[in-house]
């Protein structure tokens, strides 16, 4: 009893390290490192999508606190709310979120329950690792087909925002786009996992790369 | 089909699919057999993008963003250095001034998943230098935001009042009761485990250091200013108070201490458009499952069988609480406020409840179910934000359920917990 | 076979009465059963709207201002004081009006909607922390409005700041002084306790907030024609309901309003006091005829036609 108390008192220093790291260091993904699945051409052209999925997540976030903020603005200096900041704020959420599963997908950094997969052993990793891959992948491209499909059926209908009056397809074509990458990443993962050594969580990350805790189990 | 449905679910969970995956399946075996084939997928699509876009989850990646500012650069140190000024000393203080930060900051934000961040991000690395287990740490800051649910303003007490009719004015005088009580729950607690886990305090800081801190902090001390006195002022709602923190946290970091650059501007709006992302999908495929359980009538068809007509008002109670905690274990709080108040409104009525007691009692077990594992906003939202994984974020938790539920069982047998503020306020 | 009809109100509230009524009507005179899902439970209003469109739902409730974004047109219920402002008048408008009946059901069938009926809901009122008997009390007020380019353009005109705020903040942002103002039908005021947060109550008769009750059109077409009238009857027993079930719940629900609040104040402003805001309708006309689709003119017309006719009966 006495033992397994000092052990809890005892701070992890990995847990400490990454926890007090300040700003840009291994937390941070750095672009420019970044070495697509993919070979020759098709390769180039992954990462120059890489590097505008991560441009537009930051320049959505950006976006979005300047817009919340100019309504702010408008309402108490102009005395006039600017009526479609809403919708604006609806397409930058919608358009961070499809352009940062894709890439979540690439850095390895969905969320999910890995306490049972880390305890068994490597070579049934291997395979999980594929299977969860292909699995995850063909979802996607699931629905990649049903939101073309939903896209589709809004442009159809001619749906508009109301106060900003563009049709509503404009800011959910973000949908198809992003399930179809992240699909592209699962199954690249799968395919990385399949003809190279080691586990891969992503075609960048190895499996133990980031948080794989000693404490779990 | 509910129960070939959740097993699924919870076999991909388990084995370590990502979690979007487990919530897609379970919509895609929902959709299909509900509409016998995948002719309806496109709605499935619809409900995905419907769960993510509502007007009050922007909050959500303002604070996210303004947090991540505030702790790369200097600001949140010099906050919590003011707190430790006065609190370092006491035994647990930390962990009870950050039981209180969240509870507060949820009471003014709205959100209990902008509050993880908010207050956790930046009290995290100290409560773990301070000697606290991370597993702890993560429990209390995911627990205390759930008290939130409680405190007005509460989304989810608007919603219920609106759904059975009841005042909300006086759901939210009620709700202060229980949620104190949880308070005081979880600092005990704290102290407790600050002594038995011999969590070290630090020297009682003389009052001329404190003086320093708060001298520090003046800057800083703006954040308070513009969330509890922006809104609480009339000025912004608090979404806009989000995206002021941002705003106010950038003049900071970049004008005033110079801490940080315009590339690591970049890096740190791309790492919250991240943690946004993995959250938001998750909100987004929770919305499309929890479509299928509303349209497919489960908790009908479940609550049918039981027979709660013939019950007591305790009865009627337990049932209610147990229906929202497991609900909320599984499906958005809002969603299955919607659901199941109108299913129940007839037995309470006519068992002769208060109201506004069920309501409270109600939204106790939402904030429950809420921190409660398989799927919780909150917890996906600590797993992003603090790269952690799911096993430790949860894995603390059990004692907070427990003080929780004793509330829960307590509020329904002495229900003057919160009542007794109501009836003070309008003279009943 | 089960049907499926969602609505944009609570169960209790009017248009979830006509749903119940509606369900009531089809399970006494067929085999059919209806489900009801009330506002929330499958998506917001216009995710219902869509799910009616594609099959998922035989049946939605969606006010025309809503609608709004698909079928341009039918913002047209938007424009102030194009309604009559009694409610015995307003029941006959329903029924006659040729506008109602006979323009606007090829403007939803293109959508892929039957449209059954539409009816009134409620006299549109304005609940405000400070008192207003005319244009000029508005002046500055921050007034909650939907997210619609007419309802701001009425607001404006009337001398507010419009401000859209989505509907779950707006009892909170009553209550900090976001917004000092917004308008809904006194049932509506009542059950979702906006009365709490604000102190006046004005009736400046501008409008009645409209709903329109719709069918999956490839449904209702391919019902047997004794379904299909089953379908017909039980609406235009549940219109007579719904017309019968509001006479007084207005007077009710302000009633209940002073109860809970006494010190709440009523105003009903006088056709002078009225005159002024009548004045603005100009403009949102006008907006309307920009946004308002190929029959905006022909509509808005119609509509006037139809004002005129019942009025001189
Ligand atoms: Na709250
Ligand atoms: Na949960």
């Amino acid at each position: 009893m006495r033992s397994e108390q000092q052990d809890h008192e005892k701070v992890d220093p990995d847990v400490l390290a990454r926890a007090q790291a300040p700003a840009l260091d291994e937390d941070d993904i750095d672009d420019s490192k970044y070495v697509s699945g993919l070979p020759g051409v098709l390769g180039v052209v992954d990462v120059a999508i890489a590097r505008i999925e991560a441009i537009l997540l930051a320049v959505g976030v950006l976006a979005m606190a300047v817009n919340t903020m100019a309504n702010v603005v408008g309402r108490f200096m102009l005395g006039q709310s600017l009526f479609f900041s809403e919708e604006v704020n609806r397409a930058l959420i919608i358009l961070i979120t499809f352009a940062g599963i894709s890439y979540a997908a690439r850095h390895g950094r969905h969320i999910r329950m890995s306490a049972f997969f880390d305890i068994m052993p490597p070579p049934m990793r291997k395979l999980l690792m594929i299977v969860i891959a292909l699995v995850t992948a063909a979802a996607m491209f699931l629905l990649t087909w049903y939101s073309v499909d939903y896209v589709l059926a809004q442009a159809s209908r001619g749906r508009l925002l109301p106060a900003l009056q563009v049709p509503v397809w404009w800011i959910i074509v973000w949908a198809p786009l992003g399930f179809f990458l992240t699909g592209l990443q699962y199954a690249l993962t799968a395919i990385k996992n399949m003809i190279h050594k080691d586990i891969w969580l992503s075609t960048s990350t190895l499996e133990g790369y980031d948080d794989t805790p000693a404490e779990e189990v | 089909m509910a129960l070939a449905i959740f097993s699924v679910m919870i076999v991909l969970l388990l084995l370590g699919f990502p979690m979007m995956v487990p919530l897609i399946a379970g919509s895609l075996i929902g959709f299909v057999s509900l509409f016998g084939g995948v002719g309806q997928l496109d709605t499935m699509v619809q409900q995905i993008l419907g769960g993510i876009q509502p007007a009050s989850l922007i909050a959500v990646p303002m604070f996210i963003f303004a947090a991540d500012i505030m702790t790369r650069g200097q600001s949140a140190n010099r906050l919590i250095d003011l707190v430790m000024a006065f609190v370092g000393h006491l035994k647990g203080g930390l962990a009870v001034s950050t039981a209180t930060a969240c509870t507060l900051f949820g009471a003014v934000s709205g959100s209990t998943q902008a509050t993880v961040v908010a207050v956790g991000g930046p009290l995290r690395p100290r409560m773990l230098k301070a000697g606290y287990k991370d597993s702890f740490v993560l429990a209390l800051v995911v627990n205390s935001s759930d008290i939130a649910f409680l405190i007005p303003p509460s989304i989810g007490m608007i919603i219920y009042g609106v759904v059975s009719g009841t005042s909300i004015s006086e759901l939210f005088i009620a709700g202060i009761g229980p949620g104190l009580l949880i308070l005081v729950m979880f600092s005990i607690y704290s102290y407790i485990y600050a002594i038995r886990h011999n969590v070290p305090t630090e020297p009682k800081t003389s009052w001329r250091d404190r003086a320093g801190a708060i001298q520090r902090a003046l800057w800083p001390l703006g954040f308070p200013v513009i969330i509890v006195g922006g809104i609480y002022g009339g000025v912004f709602s608090p979404t806009e108070a989000a995206a002021a923190c941002v705003l106010y946290a950038l003049l900071l970091e970049m004008v005033v201490f110079r801490e940080m650059s315009l590339k690591e501007l970049y890096s740190t709006a791309k790492s919250t458009g991240l943690i946004t992302a993995v959250v938001f999908i998750l909100v987004g495929a929770g919305a499309a499952f929890s479509y299928v359980i509303s349209f497919a009538q489960i908790p009908q068809q479940i609550l049918g069988g039981i027979g709660i007509d013939d019950m007591g008002q305790y009865g009627v109670l337990f049932t209610i609480s147990i229906a929202f905690f497991v609900g909320c274990m599984f499906v958005d709080p809002i969603v299955v406020i919607l659901i199941l108040v109108p299913i129940f409104a007839p037995v309470v009525d006519s068992v002769g409840l208060d109201p506004v007691l069920v309501g409270t009692i109600i939204t106790l077990q939402v904030a429950i179910g809420s921190a409660t594992p398989p799927f919780g906003c909150d917890i996906f939202t600590a797993i992003a934000v603090f790269k952690r994984p799911y096993t430790e974020v949860v894995r603390g938790t059990p004692p907070f359920i427990l003080m929780l539920l004793t509330v829960a069982v307590l509020l329904i047998f002495f229900p003057q917990i919160a009542l007794f503020l109501r009836d003070l306020a309008f003279d009943k | 076979d089960t049907w499926r009809y969602a609505f944009e109100e609570a169960l209790e509230e009017v248009q979830g009465k006509f749903a119940q009524k509606f369900k009531e009507e089809v399970e006494a005179n067929s085999d059919h059963s209806v489900q009801l899902f009330p506002f929330g439970t499958l998506g917001e209003s216009d995710s219902i709207l869509e799910q009616t469109q594609s099959g998922i739902l035989q049946f939605v409730d969606q006010s025309p201002g809503f609608t709004g974004a698909l079928i341009p047109e039918a913002q047209v219920f938007f424009v102030p004081y194009l309604l009559p402002q009694d409610e015995e008048t307003l029941a006959t408008f329903f029924e006659e009006s040729k506008a109602i009946n006979e323009m606007f059901p090829p403007l939803y069938a293109e959508q892929g909607l039957e449209l059954l009926t539409m009816f009134p809901e409620g006299e549109v009122m304005m609940t405000t922390t400070e008192p207003v008997e005319g244009p000029a009390d508005l002046n500055e007020v921050k007034f909650r409005v939907m997210t619609n380019p007419l309802l701001v353009e009425s607001y404006q005109a009337f001398g507010a700041t419009p401000t859209p705020l989505p509907w779950g903040e707006v009892y909170g942002a009553l209550q900090t002084g976001i917004i000092q103002g917004q308008e809904n039908p006194a049932f509506f005021i009542e059950s979702t306790k906006m009365y709490e947060v604000t102190d006046h109550i004005t009736r400046a008769g501008h409008n009645n907030f409209t709903t329109a009750v719709m069918a999956n059109k490839e449904f209702y077409d391919g019902l047997s024609d004794e379904d299909r009238t089953v379908v017909d009857n039980a609406i235009d027993v549940a219109f007579d309901y719904i017309i019968d079930y509001q006479d007084g719940l207005t007077e009710e629900s302000l009633e209940k309003i002073k109860e809970a609040k006494p010190s709440m104040t009523i105003t009903t402003l006088t056709e002078e006091q009225r005159q002024p805001f009548m004045d603005t309708a100009d403009s949102v006309e006008q907006e309307f005829l920009e946004i308002g689709g190929d029959q905006a003119q022909a509509i808005l017309d119609q509509l006037k036609a139809d004002l005129e006719a019942v009025s001189s009966q």
